[in-house]
């Protein structure tokens, strides 16, 4: 079995406006999966009832074993998920040290050693540390989001469009960061806007439409994949 | 009349530090639980009267028996938000905020049914005033200024350095990250409201100490705690200390052009204005 398996999810924001209408997804250990689709498809909805912020109707999720969909987020932070949202994903009125204590909140007793390591990790977080986080550029609050996150040291690592918004160099960083991350043994499930640079990045990757799986597969094959090129890629491969 | 004007300053000045503590009260539980407890009123009066029981009935001294009035209204106001309060807000502020106001109305006739009407004082020394540079200052004022400055200097300090305290500014700063990161709103929640409450009660002892109470000492002091708040920022702790030092200072300094039975104008005024000229207060809406 793998890190995280969601099997037939339902979910929507109201019980009669289902976006997710049946969508499974593994993720195994130490891998990173990319999601894409279409706007609307669903893919930050899948994230969402993943990380415990809606209750799916229909379905199954099962991480390392545990059953957690239905579950309370606070509840799947302490099984060792962690999901950073495409927007709001920082507090902007604490400091980025104190973001990185709240970022470790379901674990006290490492707080200190981890931020130590953290800063040690991300310098510009270190040089900034007594700023106010919304005082932050938008490729540095991604930053701060996403260290927010190691502060648990989960399994699995949930990011919602990470790119949305940055300048080509701060994405650039951004995915160097990612695949950093994902290179110290941490599963990383990623939806993107940016299909190409998502995938050229991941393991393996699904492809959402209007709600359901359309396409699956290596990474590398779905990124050379015609119709996928054409659909959402903008162009046939090289 | 300069003497006058520095007077009626210093007279505002202290009476804006005293206002400070039911109006951090009042703006941490809306930064918070997103609504305006109206019935902070109604802890202001119940933790005057526990202070009284305390001072007037027990014997204990005024510096001590704050504290019996902080955790008697506090607890009277967790009480309260988890019975009463709680189950309304899922049908929004407004619902909330009307459930409160009602909720103060019920509360501050269990204070007249156990208590009475009659105005009461506290059980004080009586101090003569000090005087200076053609100035006059009270000790009892300046006491109650010094408690009210420690109980702020306390909260200030627990919001700043304690695990608890961030997670309360992280929960009114962002309420749906504070949650995927693990922190439990409701029982932040219900912290806030005890701890905001217990300061409402307590300034309601140190409003008491410097006049009387009765079963209105709440309701008469709501409309000033609340302009403080709007004027600060509503949702900002220092907005509510900086709003209570202006509200204060305007109050007193009315007095020069004013009938003293118009002082009270002086909040609408203050409100009418800062929602006229910048709705988000003086210093905006931050949390901390």
């Amino acid at each position: 079995m793998g890190l995280l398996t969601a099997s037939g999810v339902v979910a929507g924001y109201t019980a009669a406006d289902e976006i997710l209408k049946g969508v499974d997804l593994d993720v195994e250990p130490g891998e990173i999966v990319s999601i894409i689709g279409p706007n609307g498809a669903g893919k930050s909805t899948l994230l969402k009832a993943i990380a415990g912020i809606l209750k799916p109707s229909r379905g199954t999720i099962v991480l390392d074993g545990t059953p957690i969909h239905g579950r309370p987020p606070r509840e799947i932070a302490r099984l060792g998920l962690a999901f950073v949202p495409q927007e709001h994903n920082v507090f902007g009125t604490l400091t980025v040290r104190e973001n990185l204590e709240m970022g470790g909140y379901v674990d006290p007793a490492h707080t200190a050693e981890r931020i130590d390591r953290i800063l040690e990790r991300f310098p510009i977080l270190a040089e900034k540390r007594r700023q106010m986080a919304r005082t932050l550029s938008g490729g540095q609050r991604q930053i701060l989001a996403m260290a927010m996150a190691l502060m648990v040291e989960p399994a699995l690592l949930l990011l919602d469009e990470p790119s949305a918004g940055l300048s080509p160099i701060a994405a650039e960083r951004l995915f160097e960061t990612i695949v950093a991350i994902n290179a110290e043994g941490v599963a990383i499930a990623m939806v993107e806007q940016n299909a190409l640079q998502a995938l050229s990045i991941a393991n393996r990757g699904y492809i959402l439409v209007d709600g359901r799986n359309s396409m699956s597969g290596r990474a590398d094959e779905l990124a050379a994949d015609p119709s996928v090129r054409r659909v959402f890629l903008g162009g046939e491969a090289a | 009349m300069l003497t006058e004007v520095v007077q009626l300053v210093l007279n505002g000045l202290m009476a804006g530090t005293i206002l400070a503590v039911p109006a951090i009260g009042f703006t941490a539980i809306y930064a918070v639980l997103r609504f305006p407890n109206f019935s902070v009123a109604s802890q202001v009066t119940i933790g005057a009267f526990a202070g009284y029981v305390a001072n007037v009935t027990f014997g204990l001294p005024a510096p001590v028996a704050v504290a019996f009035a902080f955790l008697v209204a506090g607890f009277s106001g967790l009480v309260c938000d988890e019975f009463v309060l709680r189950p309304m807000r899922p049908a929004g502020p407004l619902a909330a905020a009307i459930a409160a106001v009602a909720l103060t109305i019920v509360l501050e006739n269990v204070v007249r049914f156990w208590f009475g009407n009659d105005l009461r004082g506290y059980d004080l020394p009586v101090l003569r005033d000090w005087r200076f540079a053609g100035l006059r200052v009270s000790p009892q004022q300046l006491e109650n200024g010094v408690i009210a400055i420690i109980a702020m200097a306390c909260l200030f300090g627990f919001l700043a350095f304690s695990r608890m305290g961030k997670a309360m500014r992280a929960v009114a700063d962002n309420p749906m990250l504070a949650s995927i990161k693990g922190i439990d709103s409701v029982a932040v929640g219900r912290l806030v409201s005890f701890v905001g409450m217990g300061l409402a009660g307590l300034g309601g002892m140190l409003l008491g100490l410097d006049t009387s109470i009765d079963p209105l000492t709440g309701f008469r002091a709501i409309l000033t705690v609340f302009a403080a708040a709007v004027v600060g920022g509503l949702g900002s702790i220092p907005g509510a200390v900086v709003g209570a030092l202006t509200i204060g200072v305007a109050e007193e300094l009315s007095l020069l052009v004013l009938d003293p039975a118009y002082r009270s104008a002086v909040g609408f005024v203050a409100i009418l204005l800062v929602l006229t000229l910048r709705p988000r207060g003086i210093l905006g809406e931050r949390a901390f």
